[in-house]
């Protein structure tokens, strides 16, 4: 019995040595995530930049509002919506666009969360106590940061006007915040691409590997952007000049890649899956999006890109049709392309409309028994078909993975910046300085490349270079953005989109007025900031 | 896996067995049986027989037989039952003694067990609800939330779902948190209970407490706040040792089907469809597979085809005794559930062993070890797949196999018998053993310290495969593992003195506890072929990883003060003190939570003595504090998380800012005021409580929103104060005693308001969380809905609807629909609920019946409105639509697209016949010749009827829209409610 006893207290003993009160017990340890203080070294910088990058791919990849991509092409003057989802829908009811409207709250939220993870950076980077990093690293990190951080401010400053400023990243919560005017947003946006443009690597020094990370083109290239946006003409011409005469890009002229033995043209080939990248042979691309399937490379793209599936016609619908890789996979015809796009744009012969680039015709494709009287033969329009069922489309978007018909996403490289588009804004440039002889020559570089007719400085207009954005840019860029930007929103969506005949009353541009050259700054955000007051945009009420 | 577990659960049977033999070779002298029964002869189970002087005891069972060792062979027996006359029979040489005992409406010396200790219940002081004993038994339900759902006032459970295997959600006295935790703390055997609530054989429990107020549950500090549940196994008693084996076997069914369209009104609808969206009909159905069945004239019933006639079948076999100096109880139990839906299934096998040891006249010891084993294995059905199938859609393909695509080229809905080709298993390991050693020193009377030391290892393990048939063209595979230790160590010393009339009794406890988790988890896709499921996950051509872990210390004081003085007025002082590792970095870390009542037992005043319809009555009133840990492990910290990104064809990691943190997060607070009655009448023939209670959260843990500027959108606070006031009424009447017949009637009522009293300091509304300052939690928060547009009607052009669009109350009369003309609707959370149990005796037969109900709340209903699936899918026949020629003013057009959001939010009110049961007691002179000392067997029909005017699957199962996931539930496993009849039986040799 002594013997339990002796065990019993020894028990005890042991029980009270084990619970003191320690501190240390009570003290916690973050196990499976990452704090501040372990990511202030070189590898903890480099993964923050690759975080801006996923970041920015999901202002693409959008998928938990699949009318997201639709949103900047409704209500403008090349499409119509024809299966909207509704997160779109007030981008074409302008009468029901208010200051509660997602699309503008994601836009704003997008870009703060870019801004607040660049500015992370670069206080750290910046931080005179950081001695262990070379400088050449460290201005290649900033600039890195500070190219997002201006891609970021500019999307705001171009959607809303004067945004609040924020340059530092925040410890505790504010609620405090005002709107800056909008030279001062564009001096942080200017500053930074020109820091930018002066630090990042040039493409041509850079490894295949890393032809996706920021080269100091793209900087150029935003720049001139910016630059014309706060009508900076002479300016902007010069940073699209460091573009073309850099010698490091030239327009696709001729066939390459995957499919260039196959009908097709040299345009049509820059689209096509496995030509994208600069390693593929595209030369034209300045700053290309890479994605990868997510089931072969873990984080491959974010989120589920819906571009196929929107601009694509849903001609699976038809009987006799299935999702074919030569149709470019499966669509479900959010938007179409309008009738001033598919009959008035473009002028015969134009590549840019070729039967690679624009599809018009279908013929049936199921080898089943029961459509063998049907097969191959040429789908007629009958109906409602031409709204969204064999509608023509644009094949920029086009991917299929046959292990994945459906494809609720798409996994496809986006070519976010180009050289095509250089020309586009130097010759908006110099049209804005009067150059109507220099305008019409940058714009024949696209269209001797096009095979189309040939332009003159008579022809130039800044609605001609809206028209030939289009012609040349369709699809690929923010239309929205660009007629915000330069203020045509109105008369042109006006003049070549509204009272469509045949279109539905629902699917009508309704409402559009001056308001609409700026999004409303999201009621939420007003709303949580109690501590000072961010005025709303003129024409917005609650 | 069955057989083995069953060949396991053989041997581990066979072990207690011998130690059984061993056991009963110490008992020598004679062992005395018998049978006790009321006045009315009914037997009385539970009834404790003692053999005075001594410690030996054995209890009555379930047909009020005993049998009891009697070592030199004479003495006296001491019969012990609450609400009845303690009885001493001398045995006088006798080998059977049978006897009546005679009620005792004063005879409240009933042993209740409370946080840390045991109280008479005439003691109690705080809110105190015992769950009827009835419910443990004789009742074939596979969970414990099952049994005792709508059983006791002020626990609410709600069983969102019946997939086999799944427990109900239990809260008792309201909603007193926002973001943590709102499910009471499950204590089982005096531990900390760390498994989930179906590892818990419903057989094994021997009673269950629910611990309401402040004063009952502040000694949980930081995990009082949402009441406290402690489950007390049963134990082995000294005496005979007694085999018993009760079991069960039933079939289950859809308790309410939703039937589908039929093929004539789908055909029907996509013509009406068609002409909704202003389309030309140009074939009888949208889809190739549905035209080529419909012109063949073939037709499928998907829900015929999805589900099958359930069975449920569970074993328990049970082995208790003892010597004077060591008792045991063992038990084994297997449970097997095949599901209504096919393909869903569950096993349970479990073990327990409690054994208390006397080892010196200071010193006890005694352990309780349990395991057990979880298996819900197997590729399961689609249910919503199968009630969108088109009645034309195509089951098979011609190879035999499923077909991928029913409705092809519609991709839209896959075959809901997809899942049944994949390879899934999900099981679940618990292993629980606690220790105690207690000490009552010689030399202080009173004085007894007790250490508690128990550890649980539980692990999970869940793999799956989903192939080509299963519509994954490369194949996929995943295989996760998770392990959780817990450990607790806790010190208890208890000092209990009379003196005078005083009676004092003195609890303090110091513990510490630590758990420790980890998960690891792989993925994999593209094989060469479906030929080896998740087994080698090397085998992909794709592999994916994931991993987390965390860790979390509590270290605790608490004391408390029992003072009574003459059994009339009663004092309780408590307060318990806190710390854990998961609050804020700036905090102390420690919370301080106290709490007092007082009783007043009025019924033993003198001038009480006369009032003889007064049987028992006690007031009593409780205030104090308890906490809500709420927090998870680092909660607190400002985190950044590792995301990817490709770069020319590799993918890179990165890193992106994931929360802002906030270390001066800290616990929940609940402070609580509650005055309680107890009464019985008429020697307790009328019996019961009645309670108010109000107990206000402060210090909500929020997930505050902060201007998306900051580059976040919300931080964690403190902030806030929800309120739940509340009327709980339980009354327990014998309607009728005469002679074999009896009845008896059981009613408990809660009612609970909620309200949320202040959000983040400001008065604002939370309106994107569905949060409003005065309202209820579970808000819901729409529009008004009036009817629908007709034709004709006068519909404002501002309006942007059409006929066949739903009409809303247009509230702030703008002329328009806007988010302004959302208004609080109701509330998610019940006005009130209740039980009412009729019980019907005559002479052996027992008749049960059980309804209980839930009133006063409201939910979106998810089979009402499909959106613009509408003109994809088959829809219930009870749901229609809106045509120009059947003008209906409760259902929308087919091109309705609720462009306002509306949330469809119905009544979901409802009165169910929860369960109905009819046993028979063999009588034991027939048992006799057979050498059996008792016999019960009975039917169970349950959730045998619902009233409601739900329309759907069921007003309480949780459905959810295709695509949605609601925190564990996922439309995936949407299961209906399952009607069941079972027939059992309860041996005792």
């Amino acid at each position: 019995m002594k013997k339990y006893i002796r065990l019993f207290v020894c028990a005890c003993i042991g029980l009270q040595a084990l619970t003191a009160c320690d501190d240390s017990f009570l003290e916690e340890e973050l196990l499976n995530s990452y704090s501040p203080t372990n990511l202030r070294d070189l590898p903890g910088l480099e993964a923050s930049v690759i975080g801006l990058y996923n970041h920015n791919s999901t202002f693409h990849s959008v998928s938990w509002a699949q009318g997201w991509v639709s949103v900047w092409q409704v209500g403008t003057d090349i499409v119509w919506p024809t299966q909207p989802q509704g997160m779109e829908n007030p981008y074409f009811d302008y009468n029901t666009l208010t200051p509660l409207d997602g699309a503008a709250d994601h836009t704003w939220n997008w870009s703060y969360t870019m801004i607040n993870n660049a500015n992370v950076i670069i206080q750290n980077v910046e931080s005179p106590d950081l001695t262990a990093i070379a400088d050449a690293d460290k201005n290649r990190i900033n600039a890195e940061a500070r190219f997002f951080r201006g891609l970021a401010y500019n999307i705001l400053a171009t959607a809303f006007g004067g945004v609040p400023l924020i340059t530092e990243p925040l410890t505790v919560p504010r609620t405090d915040f005002v709107r800056a005017p909008l030279a001062e947003v564009n001096q942080v946006i200017l500053a930074d691409l020109q820091f930018a443009a002066e630090h990042l690597p040039d493409i041509a020094d850079l490894p295949a590997n890393r032809h996706a990370r920021a080269n100091k083109y793209m900087a150029n290239q935003l720049l001139a952007e910016v630059y014309l946006r706060v009508n900076q003409p002479a300016l902007a011409e010069a940073q699209a000049d460091v573009v073309i005469n850099s010698g490091r890009f030239n327009l696709i002229k001729t066939r390459y890649g995957v499919k260039a033995n196959q009908p097709g043209d040299p345009f049509s080939d820059m689209f096509i899956y496995g030509n994208q990248r600069r390693s593929q042979g595209n030369m034209e691309a300045i700053w290309v999006m890479e994605a990868e399937n997510p089931r072969d490379v873990p984080g491959g793209m974010t989120d589920a890109p819906q571009h196929r599936r929107n601009w694509g016609a849903s001609y699976h619908s038809r009987a006799g049709m299935l999702p074919a890789d030569s149709l470019g996979g499966r669509g479900i015809s959010r938007m179409r392309l309008n009738n001033w796009v598919l009959y008035d744009l473009y002028d015969a012969g134009d590549m840019r409309n070729s039967k690679y680039n624009i599809r018009r015709e279908f013929y049936y494709n199921d080898p089943k028994e029961q459509y063998s009287n049907i097969y191959k033969t040429k789908v007629p329009y009958e109906g409602p078909d031409t709204l969204f069922i064999i509608n023509p489309y644009i094949t920029k978007w086009g991917h299929f993975d046959p292990q994945d018909v459906f494809g609720y996403g798409m996994w496809k490289d986006f070519i976010l910046m180009r050289l095509g588009e250089t020309y586009l804004l130097k010759a908006e440039a110099q049209f804005k300085q009067g150059n109507l002889a220099g305008a019409a020559e940058s714009i024949n570089e696209l269209r001797r490349r096009a095979n189309a007719p040939l332009v003159s400085a008579t022809d130039i207009t800044l609605d001609f270079i809206l028209d030939e954005r289009a012609r040349e840019l369709i699809g690929e860029e923010n239309r929205r953005l660009t007629l915000m930007r330069t203020g045509t929103l109105v008369d042109r969506a006006t003049r070549l989109n509204t009272n469509i005949p045949g279109l539905p009353a629902n699917r009508q541009i309704q409402g559009l007025t001056q308001t609409h050259l700026l999004l409303p700054i999201p009621q939420n955000e007003i709303d949580l900031n109690k501590d000072a007051v961010i005025e709303q945009n003129p024409g917005y009420i609650r | 896996m069955q057989h083995y577990l069953l060949k396991g659960l053989r041997y581990l049977l066979v072990l207690p067995l011998v130690c059984l033999f061993v056991a009963g070779a110490f008992a020598q002298g004679i062992t005395v049986q018998g049978k006790v029964t009321d006045q009315g002869g009914v037997a009385l189970p539970g009834v404790t027989v003692l053999l005075k002087g001594t410690t030996t005891a054995a209890p009555t069972d379930i047909d009020g037989n005993y049998s009891i060792a009697v070592p030199g062979g004479s003495g006296t027996l001491v019969f012990s039952y609450v609400g009845f006359q303690t009885l001493e029979v001398p045995i006088n040489n006798r080998t059977t003694v049978d006897v009546q005992l005679g009620s005792d409406a004063r005879a409240l010396d009933e042993v209740v067990v409370v946080g840390y200790g045991t109280q008479k219940r005439s003691d109690i002081t705080g809110s105190v609800a015992s769950v009827p004993k009835n419910r443990l038994s004789n009742l074939p339900v596979t969970d414990l939330t099952q049994a005792i759902q709508g059983t006791t006032a002020g626990l609410n459970i709600t069983q969102g779902s019946s997939v086999p295997g799944s427990s109900g959600g239990m809260r008792i006295r309201g909603v007193n948190s926002i973001s943590a935790r709102t499910s009471p703390f499950i204590v089982v055997d005096g531990s900390p209970f760390f498994g989930q609530m179906n590892d818990i054989n419903p057989n094994d429990i021997e009673s269950i407490e629910i611990l309401k107020d402040a004063s009952a549950v502040a000694i949980y500090g930081t995990r009082g706040s949402n009441g406290v549940i402690l489950i007390t196994t049963k134990r082995g008693l000294s005496g005979q040792p007694r085999i018993s084996y009760s079991g069960y076997t039933g079939v289950e069914g859809l308790s309410n089907k939703l039937t589908p369209m039929s093929p004539d009104a789908y055909v029907q609808k996509f013509a009406d469809y068609q002409r909704a969206q202003g389309l030309t009909l140009t074939q009888v159905l949208p889809n190739t597979f549905e035209v080529e069945n419909y012109n063949a004239g073939r037709v499928t019933d998907w829900l015929d085809e999805a589900t099958q006639t359930g069975k449920i079948t569970e074993h328990n076999l049970s082995i208790t005794g003892g010597t004077d100096k060591v008792n045991y109880y063992l038990t084994g139990g297997y449970l097997n559930q095949d599901g209504v839906v096919k393909g869903y299934g569950f096993q349970r096998a479990s073990i327990r062993s409690n054994l208390d040891a006397t080892i010196t006249s200071f010193l006890k010891a005694g352990t309780s070890l349990y395991f057990a084993d979880h298996n819900s294995d197997g590729g399961r059905a689609n249910m919503l797949n199968a009630t969108a199938m088109s009645p034309y859609g195509q089951v098979h393909n011609d190879a035999g196999g499923f077909e991928i695509f029913p409705m092809f080229p519609e991709l839209l809905f896959a075959n809901p018998l997809l899942g049944l080709t994949t390879d899934r298993v999900d099981r679940r390991k618990l292993i629980t053993g606690t220790a105690y050693t207690e000490l009552s020193p010689g030399f202080a009377k009173g004085l007894k310290y007790r250490l508690n030391a128990s550890y649980t290892y539980e692990i999970g393990r869940q793999a799956g495969y989903t192939g080509r048939a299963g519509n994954n063209m490369v194949g996929a595979a995943y295989a996760n593992n998770n392990e959780t230790n817990n450990w607790v160590l806790e010190n208890i010393l208890t000092y209990s003195k009379d003196f005078d009339k005083h009676h004092i009794d003195f609890t303090g406890l110091y513990s510490a506890q630590g758990t420790d988790y980890f998960r690891s988890g792989a993925e994999a896709n593209t094989f060469i072929n479906d030929e080896l499921s998740f087994y080698n996950l090397g085998a992909a051509e794709n592999r994916f990883s994931t991993s987390e872990s965390n860790r979390t210390n509590l270290l605790s004081q608490m004391g408390r003060i029992n003072y009574s003085y003459d059994s009339r007025y009663l004092l309780t002082l408590t307060a318990r003190r806190d710390g854990f590792s998961a609050f804020g970095a700036n905090t102390n870390k420690f919370g301080l939570f106290p709490s007092m009542a007082v009783g007043w037992n009025i019924a033993n005043e003198a001038f009480m003595q006369d009032v003889s319809a007064v049987t028992e009555l006690k007031l009593r009133f409780s205030y104090g504090k308890a906490g809500n840990q709420a927090l998870d492990p680092n909660q607190t910290a400002t985190i950044y998380n590792p995301v990817r990104f490709p770069f020319g064809g590799a993918s890179s990691v990165g890193v992106l800012a994931a929360r802002l943190g906030n270390p001066d997060l800290n616990w929940e607070t609940t402070t609580s005021a509650n005055i309680g009655l107890d009464y019985g009448f008429l020697q307790n023939r009328i019996r019961g409580t009645v309670e108010v209670y109000n107990a206000k959260t402060e210090d909500l843990l929020l997930q505050r929103q902060i201007p998306n500027i900051s580059g976040y959108s919300s931080v964690w606070y403190n902030l806030g104060e929800v309120r739940n006031k509340g009327v709980e009424f339980t009354i327990s009447t014998a309607n009728i005693e005469a002679g074999k017949f009896r009845w008896e009637t059981d009613i408990n009522f809660t009612r609970n308001k909620n309200e949320i009293i202040e959000l983040y300091g400001d008065g604002q509304d939370d309106i994107t969380n569905n949060w409003f300052i005065g309202r209820s939690l579970g808000a819901v928060f729409s529009y008004n809905w009036l009817g629908v547009w007709q034709e004709g009607d006068d519909i404002p052009a501002t309006m942007n609807a059409r006929p066949g669009d739903l009409r809303f109350e247009d509230v702030n009369g703008d002329g328009r629909i806007t988010g302004d003309d959302r208004m609080y609707l109701g509330s998610t959370l019940p006005k009130w609920y209740g039980g009412l149990t009729n019980t019907f005796h005559y002479g052996n037969f027992h008749l049960s019946v059980f309804l209980q109900t839930s009133q006063g709340s409201m939910k979106s209903n998810p089979d009402i409105f499909y959106g613009d699936e509408v003109g994809k899918r088959n829809i219930p026949a009870e749901v229609g639509y809106w045509t120009p020629e059947n003008r209906s003013n409760e259902w929308p057009s087919l091109s309705y697209r609720n462009p306002h959001g509306y949330n469809f939010a119905r009544d979901n009110s409802y009165v169910r016949i929860k369960d109905a049961r009819l046993s028979y007691t063999v009588p034991q002179d027939f048992l006799e010749r057979f050498g059996i000392s008792g016999l019960t067997i009975y039917t169970a029909g349950r959730n045998l009827y619902t009233f409601t005017k739900w329309v759907g699957w069921d007003p309480e199962s949780t459905h959810l829209p295709r695509g949605s996931t609601s925190g564990s539930d996922s439309w995936v496993n949407n299961y209906p409610l399952v009607r069941s009849v079972s027939f059992g039986l309860n041996l005792t040799l």
